[in-house]
């Protein structure tokens, strides 16, 4: 019974690093002034066939971080908020390879002093993939030799396509965005280190946005041009603690810091100095699993610190996730 | 490979759904800009400039062809008070505006619809110094340029519309003054 409870938490701490790196990824202008809705890959846990996942988010901003990394408010009156579901199917391919998809949809209600506006759509869509660079269950509960330090690693690669509303549509105004309009290829690393009942989790993120043509901004007709937008670095830290209840099902709390910078776009291979931003988050989640391991609630809190310079050309939020998964044996 | 079917079905499903996504799926880069002169009055380059009257945050009654006149042109930028806004309106500030003194700069709120919270946005923002422009809360001017955020418009000395686009890096509202009439 004991060895369960170490196997519960590495699937655990999978759900959850997975849960983290799309927390740290995801919200790329998310701000309902410039489309977002993003999302990143799902992790299957190890030996687990499929899973479904499904997260409702609330974003709530709180004004932005300006070029010189000064927060600045939203204009008074203003309430901006955006909400998007994802979900998400994960399946694996073999014992080592796992393939997802995750799809959100996104509403944005904004509220200024003399507008109101409310849009929904797509956001962009993320391909996943994962290959387990492990075989068995790394959580141990004391380390005893150096090979109890062998952290459970993934690494993989994601797509994102464009199928959001982005400002290259024929779209209104910019409040009907809801994706960034760019394929982009990452690369990705997950390492996972559990000594039960304590977890450590670190992602790496490297992404690289493809150049695409121009010929509309906003539903108007421009002349044609080429953009791409800057590569971006991302990263996240997070520890865990897991307690076992009384029936055997599983509590764990996670703290997570994260990171992320983009680099200045291009428009026909010239540097776009008034693009790129960098963010910095915390968050905490919880998660509760059944003793079969098949259900997973779990609930986080996101948030972007106001002060300045820990951030710039960027918006400031607070997120709320409330997500569900089902893992299939 | 049923799994990759099943992506693939639903993929579709959604996108056929959503035609507007396709622009973005499968970019275009043919030049569908369509043929306008000054013979029509519109927001289209090369029509003529429709007039307009607005409010500054400080109550000054703002008309367009009242404010052409001895000047190269008028440049208008549409912002929100959003961070690609401050970017863009930082970047003009630092960058073409100084280059172009016979050239009228303004920033238009078309957000707040009231002189008072646009001026407490104006202020906020640390644009104090600058003119800013106030749409009315039925969005008169933005409406009649068919603009949204970042969108900013160039009319020359002779009210003809030379630019009504996005600003983007600031190259090309440069270009465009540079060969103004």
């Amino acid at each position: 019974m004991k060895s369960s409870f170490c196997v519960k938490a590495q699937v655990f701490y999978s759900l959850l690093t997975g849960a983290a790196f799309l927390m740290s990824t995801s919200s790329a202008w998310s701000a309902s002034c410039c489309g977002g809705g993003g999302a990143a890959t799902l992790v299957l846990p190890k030996f687990f066939d499929s899973m479904y996942d499904v997260s409702v988010g609330y974003e709530q901003y709180h004004g932005f971080w300006s070029q010189d990394g000064e927060h600045l408010d939203d204009p008074p009156g203003s309430d901006l908020n955006q909400f998007r579901i994802t979900p998400g199917y994960a399946k694996r391919i073999n014992d080592n390879w796992q393939a997802s998809i995750v799809m959100p949809y996104v509403w944005n209600d904004n509220q200024y002093a003399g507008l109101s506006s409310n849009t929904n759509g797509l956001g962009d869509a993320t391909l996943g993939f994962w290959y387990e660079n492990f075989d068995d269950i790394k959580c141990v509960y004391a380390v005893n030799s150096i090979e109890d330090l062998t952290p459970a690693a993934y690494f993989g690669a994601s797509l994102t396509v464009p199928t959001g509303v982005s400002p290259y549509d024929d779209v209104e105004n910019s409040f009907d965005i809801t994706g960034r309009g760019f394929y982009r290829l990452d690369a990705n690393m997950l390492l996972d280190k559990t000594v039960f009942p304590w977890g450590l989790s670190l992602s790496l993120s490297y992404g690289m946005y493809l150049e695409r043509d121009v010929n509309q901004e906003y539903g108007k007709y421009v002349e044609p041009y080429r953009r791409k937008l800057g590569n971006r670095a991302s990263g996240s830290l997070g520890f865990s603690y897991s307690k076992t209840l009384e029936e055997l099902d599983t509590l764990t709390y996670t703290l997570t810091y994260a990171a992320l910078k983009e680099d200045a776009a291009t428009i026909n291979g010239s540097i776009d100095s008034t693009s790129g931003f960098d963010t910095q988050s915390v968050s905490i989640a919880v998660a509760y699993s059944t003793m079969a391991k098949d259900w997973i609630v779990r609930a986080a809190f996101n948030h972007l610190p106001t002060n300045d310079g820990l951030g710039s050309n960027f918006p400031v939020t607070d997120t709320i996730t409330i997500g569900v998964s089902y893992v299939i044996p | 490979m049923s799994f990759l079917k099943s992506l693939l079905f639903i993929s579709l499903i959604l996108l056929s759904a959503c035609a507007d996504v396709l622009d973005d799926i499968n970019p275009s880069g043919s030049d569908k800009r369509g043929d306008f002169d000054s013979s029509t009055i519109g927001s289209h380059p090369g029509e003529t400039a429709a007039d307009f009257s607005v409010f500054d945050t400080l109550n000054n009654t703002f008309v367009m062809s009242s404010e052409l006149v001895g000047a190269d042109a008028i440049v208008v930028y549409f912002t929100m008070w959003c961070p690609i806004c401050d970017s863009h309106m930082t970047h003009m500030r630092a960058n073409i505006i100084p280059d172009y003194p016979n050239v009228k700069f303004y920033f238009i709120d078309y957000v707040s619809g009231l002189v008072s919270v646009a001026r407490a946005s104006q202020l906020d923002n640390g644009y104090g110094s600058s003119t800013v422009l106030v749409d009315d809360s039925n969005h008169t001017v933005t409406d009649l340029y068919d603009a949204t955020m970042g969108t900013t418009i160039v009319i020359d000395r002779n009210t003809i519309v030379q630019m009504n686009e996005d600003y983007k890096d600031g190259s090309k509202l440069k270009d465009i003054l540079d060969a103004l009439p």
